[in-house]
């Protein structure tokens, strides 16, 4: 799987058209293979380049240990070509103090409530949202024949992506109950609820000044907007469909809310504030959309497999809070005896064992890895109708970064 | 919100108050309930149809679907659904009816020619009036986020802890819907100044209230150090930001010049501590000695201003000996009581009374230059109201 992935970056720069790719990626032996792999990525610290280098070993004795990987590229082409770099390696200088930025950005005169609001902004995160946005926003700007270099509005984009994502995180943390998180002890379990909320509220007030001061009303307008939609996928996952037809709509548009809708609208941001071009501010939307929807329906098999390979023993985060994700719903259709389960939230006891076991049975995780490429798919489509540059190649890079992740 | 909450809340038996909620209630009912109506009579119909929105939507349904689960049990959000009814005639809009009021009290500005003069309904320009709903939702979002209950002070004498689980879940998305309706909502004002003005004063609300709940439950709140100066600056941040800044970013969808603003500003904010004084004082003016029922320790709280004029008055040495000798009163209710007695036998109610008329004074003050129009009376009669007793 990885090998055609890499042969296809170099396709993908020579020709303008990138929807090969996951042709060949999907295709593949059929396997989930990528989810499998072991630990690509070292989680906490993918910014710093000590870690990018990991990765590329690391992806590299993955690469050889695949079967099939007999001849065609190998890896040190990837590593002698020039203008591929990793993604996290070429948004690095931009994203370089973007935590401590982000601190600043919040005043706060209660000593206490300033330390919960730091808490997350320890700079252990992945960054995930302002990598996509800075190179974005780089591959947007070179598009428009203006050079490279970030707008300073477009760093503030990537600053409050990360803010929004964060509140938002603090929020569902309290809702779900959660206990650790990142590694550490989460907000409510060391502050209490009623505080890790007022927190979150603060982070969000924050974010809400930060985009004000960049002084643009359809920015201010389409990051609200993803506010409204991360509250209304919350509430979307209170209920439960009963015609499956409709779940499966329901899951998606839920998974667009909460996750994709943050990725699709910040990539649009910082479109507006370069370009006038409504087109291009579509390209940078459809990106981020899809491969927001990708990220968490990885996310989602992730909670089915990631401990499974690792520990042995699920952790089936998702089933405990009585969300049916991706692979449930395409269980389902092999096992219909999961549809009560479902409806009643997996609430009986035993529930969670027994769809646990009826999911791994089942093609559901492989299923829900070929929609998450195909979502890739696109978003490589969309972007590749972007100018060449080396953000750009980047941007579609990560897609392979995305599909292997395995926390 | 308040509709679907009500239904809830009213099925059923409902827990005795832990919490007061009533804002703008307390000053003698009569009067400051026609000072109210014919505020409204000014700005013509008083809200637009945000809330109403928000009322209809989906997801509030939902909510209070569930919440209906929550009947019988000690969570405060049935007590903030109910105080949504209980007092909706003169409270759930007040914020919002200032705005207005204050909006027609400025009027068109000589700057503001390219807004459409036609477009005002009883001169209210309709982003004043969304500006008004947006200060209403982020004021009810934090009514209810106050109340979120920390699971670890849990006890078993509070109920299933099921129920405290589930109702904090109802109170962080129903607090969250209404934010993230705020916040579309100001995007929609077209303003960034007005957008950067609000999200502070969110901002202002969540300093403000952090440290609320420790209030009785930690005397040390309360520290040696608590000036009435302080004890305003922290009172601004959570009773005050919000109207103050909302009195302003209504001045500046106008196209106000920054005069103007600041005197609505200040308005706003002497307005709303003069309110809180007045709150604060309800347990020492309404009630004798031999009403025990209402005197219960939320209402007396030991960072209330009379409580604190009086700890300045007699000295720290004294009030340590006060405070002690309520203690041994024993349980809470007997100790509010003791307490009441004891600052109300001094001069720290009539400072707080003082205190108020101040606050109601400069609010009075900063409204003197706008020219005169029922608004402005209506503004005035609500800065008089407040101080009577």
């Amino acid at each position: 799987m990885a090998l055609p992935l890499s042969r296809c970056w170099r396709w993908t720069l020579g020709s303008s058209t990138g929807i090969s790719l996951l042709n060949t990626v999907c295709s593949g032996n059929g396997r989930p293979a990528a989810i499998a792999t072991a630990s690509i990525l070292s989680g906490d610290r993918l910014v710093n380049l000590a870690s990018v280098k990991k990765f590329r070993s690391l992806s590299r004795d993955n690469f050889r240990s695949l079967p099939s990987s007999g001849s065609a590229c190998t890896c040190s082409e990837v590593h002698s070509d020039a203008k591929i770099k990793d993604p996290f390696a070429l948004a690095q200088k931009d994203l370089r103090n973007l935590y401590d930025d982000i601190k600043k950005e919040m005043f706060v005169s209660v000593a206490e409530l300033k330390s919960l609001c730091d808490y997350y902004f320890d700079g252990k995160g992945k960054a995930f949202r302002p990598m996509i946005v800075v190179l974005m926003a780089r591959a947007c700007n070179l598009h428009s024949h203006r050079d490279g270099d970030l707008l300073p509005a477009q760093r503030s984009i990537a600053m409050i992506s990360e803010m929004i994502h964060t509140a938002s995180l603090v929020h569902d943390d309290v809702i779900d109950g959660s206990d650790i998180r990142r590694g550490k002890t989460t907000i409510n379990n060391v502050w209490g609820e009623r505080k890790a909320i007022l927190a979150g509220d603060f982070i969000l007030s924050a974010a809400s000044m930060a985009l004000a001061r960049i002084g643009n009303n359809t920015v201010v307008a389409v990051l609200s907007q993803v506010i409204e939609d991360l509250v209304r996928g919350e509430f979307m996952q209170l209920g439960s469909k009963e015609n499956e037809n409709e779940r499966f709509k329901h899951y998606l548009e839920k998974t667009f809310k909460k996750t994709a809708s943050l990725i699709a609208n910040s990539c649009k941001a910082v479109s507006i504030l370069v370009s006038s071009d409504p087109e291009i501010h579509e390209i940078a939307y459809q990106y981020g959309r899809n491969i927001g929807i990708a990220f968490q329906l990885v996310d989602d098999i992730l909670d089915f497999t990631s401990c499974a390979n690792q520990l042995g023993k699920p952790s089936a985060a998702d089933l405990k809070l009585g969300l049916a994700t991706g692979p449930v719903l395409f269980a389902c259709q092999q096992f219909p005896e999961l549809h009560a389960m479902i409806m009643r939230r997996f609430g009986s006891s035993g529930d969670v064992d027994r769809a646990w076991q009826y999911v791994l049975q089942s093609d559901g995780v492989q299923q829900t890895l070929y929609l998450a490429q195909s979502y890739c798919q696109e978003a490589i489509r969309q972007i590749s109708q972007l100018r060449p540059s080396s953000e750009r190649e980047a941007l579609i890079q990560l897609m392979g970064l995305v599909l292997s992740r395995d926390k | 919100m308040a509709v679907a909450l009500a239904k809830a809340s009213c099925i059923g038996r409902l827990c005795t108050a832990r919490r007061s909620i009533s804002l703008f209630s307390s000053t003698s009912p009569s009067s400051w309930s026609k000072v109210v109506s014919d505020a409204e009579k000014i700005v013509g119909y008083p809200t637009s149809f945000m809330s109403l929105r928000c009322l209809l939507s989906d997801e509030l349904s939902n909510v209070a679907m569930h919440v209906r689960k929550l009947v019988g049990t000690k969570h405060p959000l049935l007590n903030t659904a109910r105080g949504f009814v209980h007092d909706s005639r003169n409270n759930l809009q007040m914020r919002g009816l200032v705005v207005l009021l204050m909006s027609k009290a400025a009027g068109p500005s000589s700057a503001s020619s390219g807004l459409l003069q036609q477009d005002m309904v009883s001169g209210i320009y309709p982003s004043q009036r969304n500006l008004a709903e947006i200060t209403e939702l982020i004021h009810t979002a934090f009514l209810v986020h106050r109340g979120i209950v920390d699971l670890k002070e849990w006890t078993r004498s509070d109920g299933p802890l099921k129920d405290m689980q589930f109702g904090n879940k109802m109170a962080i998305l129903s607090g969250d819907f209404l934010l993230a309706n705020a916040c579309t909502g100001l995007a929609q004002l077209n303003n960034t100044k007005v957008v950067e003005l609000i999200s502070s004063a969110i901002g202002d609300l969540v300093q403000g209230i952090y440290h609320e709940s420790d209030s009785w439950a930690e005397d040390s709140s309360l520290t040696e150090d608590t000036t009435v100066a302080s004890w305003e600056d922290k009172t601004f941040l959570s009773h005050g930001a919000l109207l103050a800044k909302s009195c302003q970013a209504a001045l500046e969808l106008a196209m106000h010049d920054k005069e103007a603003q600041a005197l609505a500003y200040l308005y706003g904010k002497h307005m709303s501590l003069a309110h809180k004084v007045n709150s604060d004082l309800q347990p020492f003016v309404k009630h004798s000695a031999g009403d025990p029922v209402t005197l219960n320790p939320v209402t007396l709280s030991l960072n209330s201003a009379p409580v604190l004029l009086h700890r300045q008055i007699v000295g720290p040495e004294r009030w340590a000996h006060q405070l002690k000798q309520a203690k041994a009163a024993g349980k809470q209710v007997d100790y509010a009581k003791q307490l009441w007695e004891t600052v109300s036998a001094e001069k720290g109610v009539r400072a707080a009374i003082d205190l108020c008329c101040c606050h109601g004074n400069k609010a009075l003050d900063a409204i003197k230059c706008f020219p005169p129009s029922e608004a402005r009376s209506a503004l005035e009669n609500f800065a008089t109201a407040v101080t009577k007793f």
